[in-house]
């Protein structure tokens, strides 16, 4: 779709408005963070902001921003940490933003609305919509891109989140790359990417705004757009998700949250217990236990498989909670004892959601036939895997010895799987578990591992899993 | 429908007509057949928690709702009226009314890890007298989970030092390494555990998340209601509808958090505060953490 006449005199007529304003609304940006949300950048933002504009300085060529993406308010934050007052009126270098118009341009009433419509023009946002697939709806971000694409070919520079939404687990996910910024880089093979990941200090998750009153961290480097040769949108932008997730690590280095946070369990679908509630042929269950465990959406699901499935189905939400619950509680979020119904698991998707605090984990059934179920969850900081992906989530299932303290075995077992999965380590031996919080850890030359231990045991059966990201 | 737990056939007693040593009794029996450590359940009393294999019955948390119905399926009470929890709303809770079989709502047995806990939960929901007598034998949550952590320091430290001392060479040297950290660790929960304030101090790190969970909730109400206020001027219905749709979603989550919320304050301010019968299960607790370090100090 090109751009029309009319298209093209709009945008100058942005970018020159957005000039003649760039240094009261940069200086209200920074006001703003600091003043009202009381944010706070690292003590030598100064002389790292310096050596990124060094690196800026030598590409002469336009630039795509691409940060990662928690809160509604990112966008400015990073432009607050990038961007330093006397650089206002680079030009060039002001980055052009695609907010998503549903989320900000139709917020509060006439005047608050007016209010944020001017500021976002100022800032040189084109306003893009994600939802919606309809002929319009894709025409709208077919334009948007051209914009963008045209901004850059200009030697601009645009802000994309390459994540296209908020991540609802409050991790960037690199298996699961979009392809508009490939696109963009091969549109314009001259621009470098800005990767940038930016979070504060007490970011547990995606929300509107971060916490008042936190230090905001960031971690940035320079990336090189499209490479001579590369055709495929997916490819470049799996290179920029791969560099983004390197970045997140390099943040999560000096983070006091815990980084990996996973959890499994296992569900023996042999035991009488298990079977208390429902019917002789396991086709009827009792509704009000039933609704003691799910919401009104995962009963509906229920119903919806019928009574062949109804067992297997009810200890599937079951495994698939309790793994949630374990990876949760890894974040500092406990989930109250019996409050099943806190988080929500979407079969379908392979999503269990957390009602208090939004968060979104993936899930994953391994182990899966008549006798057992085994779940695992993973909130942040690897992986889950699948079929045709191996994961970071490491796992073994295994029958307790008649005789054995089930929960005595699950912890011999964990220690053997870490011991087996790690040529230095050898030996089951050289590692102890250690408990805090009610949560494992393995205990490897006296240092607790970051690896997100998770032990399970029902009836006949053990779990064991950890992270290996 | 048969189900089988249908099997056993409960007679409901009336919570007011009943002490409240009966009622625990009837509790703990009630839950016989969930718990999987036979020998903690045989001499289990009103303070024994009903999850966890160290001093806990053994029951695992796919039996926890069948605690709570089984308590339900034993006593009859008189608080059986719905009446709205508050003016306009649509949720209910329990007023006076005829007698009729108990019902615990949604959320209001996250406390009762303990039959005592949960004879406490039914005085403090009214189904039963308060007892000031029997709530001075009931450790609090707090407590109860407290002192479980401590339990399976001392177990887990107890087995380490088992282990270790079997072990040559350099497994021997690693165990040992192992051992000095988990004997640190022991040693350092038990100074928290001596000191009521500090263990108040910690346990705020779960209500901290917890409150900023709920204030990113609010931020997201919110948002939500000015883009119902933003669409409302547009004249858009369906997006309108969309957008209702999420505040009704954040406003449930808010009800949760809000619950979850003042369980850790419950949890924080409690762990401040001890009675004699914290003080005795805390003195066992640190004896048994002592016994461990010691035992785990004598490896050469």
């Amino acid at each position: 779709m090109a751009l029309t006449a009319e298209d093209l005199s709009a945008l100058r007529r942005q970018r020159l408005l957005s000039l003649a304003f760039a240094f009261p609304v940069s200086f209200m940006v920074t006001a703003i963070a600091r003043l009202v949300f009381r944010y706070r950048l690292p003590p030598d933002i100064a002389r790292r902001r310096a050596e990124l504009w060094a690196l800026l300085d030598r590409h002469d060529g336009p630039l795509i921003w691409a940060p990662n993406h928690l809160t509604l308010i990112d966008s400015f934050l990073i432009y607050w940490a990038v961007f330093p007052l006397s650089r206002a009126l680079d030009d060039r270098r002001v980055p052009w933003s695609t907010p998503e118009y549903t989320n900000y341009y139709r917020l509060g009433g006439p005047l608050q609305s007016a209010f944020l419509r001017g500021l976002l023009y100022l800032c040189r946002c084109i306003p893009f919509l994600r939802g919606g697939e309809d002929a319009a709806s894709a025409a709208w971000r077919e334009k948007a891109f051209e914009k963008c694409a045209h901004i850059l070919r200009e030697g601009g520079a645009v802000f994309v989140f390459p994540e296209a939404g908020r991540a609802r687990s409050g991790w960037l996910e690199p298996e699961r790359p979009k392809d508009f910024l490939g696109r963009l880089a091969l549109e314009v093979p001259k621009a470098k990417f800005l990767c940038v990941y930016l979070r504060s200090e007490r970011q547990f998750g995606s929300t509107a705004i971060p916490p008042r009153g936190d230090s905001v961290r960031v971690v940035w480097d320079l990336l090189e757009g499209a490479r001579p040769g590369e055709a495929n949108p997916r490819d470049v932008s799996q290179r920029l998700f791969d560099r983004l997730a390197e970045l997140q690590e390099e943040w999560w280095k000096g983070s006091a949250m815990p980084k990996n946070c996973g959890g499994n369990d296992v569900v023996d679908l042999q035991s009488p217990l298990l079977r208390e509630n429902f019917s002789d042929d396991l086709t009827q269950a009792d509704p009000e236990w039933l609704d003691r465990h799910l919401t009104p959406r995962e009963r509906a699901y229920l119903d919806a498989q019928g009574p062949a499935a109804l067992f297997a189905t009810f200890w599937r939400f079951f495994c698939a909670k309790e793994a949630a619950h374990k990876a949760l509680a890894r974040a500092g979020f406990v989930v109250p004892r019996g409050a099943f119904r806190e988080i929500e698991v979407d079969l379908f998707r392979r999503k269990a959601s957390h009602g208090p605090t939004g968060l979104r984990l993936d899930l994953r059934f391994t182990d899966d036939d008549e006798d057992k179920l085994h779940a695992l969850a993973v909130l942040r900081g690897g992986y889950i895997g699948d079929e045709a992906t191996e994961g970071d989530v490491l796992w073994r299932v295994a029958a307790v010895p008649p005789g054995q303290s089930p929960g005595a075995f699950v912890r011999d077992l964990a220690l053997e799987l870490a011991a087996s999965s790690n040529d230095e380590i050898g030996s089951p031996s050289r590692l102890a578990l250690l408990e805090e919080d009610g949560l494992p850890s393995v205990l490897w030359r006296g240092k607790p591992q970051d690896w997100s231990l998770s032990l399970s045991h029902s009836g006949r059966y053990a779990a064991a899993s950890f992270m290996i990201s | 429908m048969a189900f089988m737990r249908k099997q056993a056939v409960v007679e409901a007693t009336d919570l007011n007509a009943i002490t409240p040593e009966e009622a625990e009794k009837r509790i703990i029996a009630g839950v016989k057949k969930y718990a999987t450590n036979e020998a903690n359940f045989a001499k289990a009393d009103g303070n024994t928690p009903y999850l966890g294999h160290v001093v806990g019955m053994g029951i695992e948390s796919s039996n926890l709702a069948d605690i709570t119905m089984s308590i339900e399926r034993q006593f009859l009470t008189k608080m059986t009226a719905k009446v709205p929890a508050a003016p306009g709303s649509a949720d209910f809770k329990l007023g006076p009314g005829e007698l009729g079989k108990l019902r615990i709502l949604d959320g209001q047995d996250a406390l009762a890890a303990t039959p005592g806990l949960s004879v406490k939960m039914l005085m403090d929901l009214g189904h039963m007298p308060k007892n000031d007598s029997y709530l001075g034998r009931v450790v609090s949550f707090a407590y109860v989970m407290a002192c479980g952590d401590g339990w399976k320091m001392a177990d887990a430290l107890k087995k380490m030092a088992a282990k270790a001392e079997k072990l040559q060479g350099s497994e021997r040297d690693e165990a040992k390494a192992n051992l000095k950290t988990l004997a640190a660790q022991a040693t350092d929960y038990d100074a928290l555990l001596a000191d009521p304030a500090k263990l108040a101090a910690a346990k705020q790190k779960t209500f901290a998340n917890d409150k900023a969970a709920l204030e990113a909730l609010q931020n997201e109400l919110t948002l939500a209601l000015d883009k119902i206020k933003g669409i409302s001027a547009d004249g858009d219905a369906a997006a309108l509808a969309k957008h209702r749709g999420e505040e009704a979603e954040i406003r449930t989550r808010l009800k949760m958090s809000a619950a979850k919320l003042r369980v850790s304050q419950e949890v924080a301010e409690a762990a401040g505060r001890r009675r004699p019968i914290e003080e005795a299960k805390v003195a066992e607790v640190r004896k048994a953490i002592a016994d461990a370090v010691a035992l785990a100090g004598t490896l050469s």
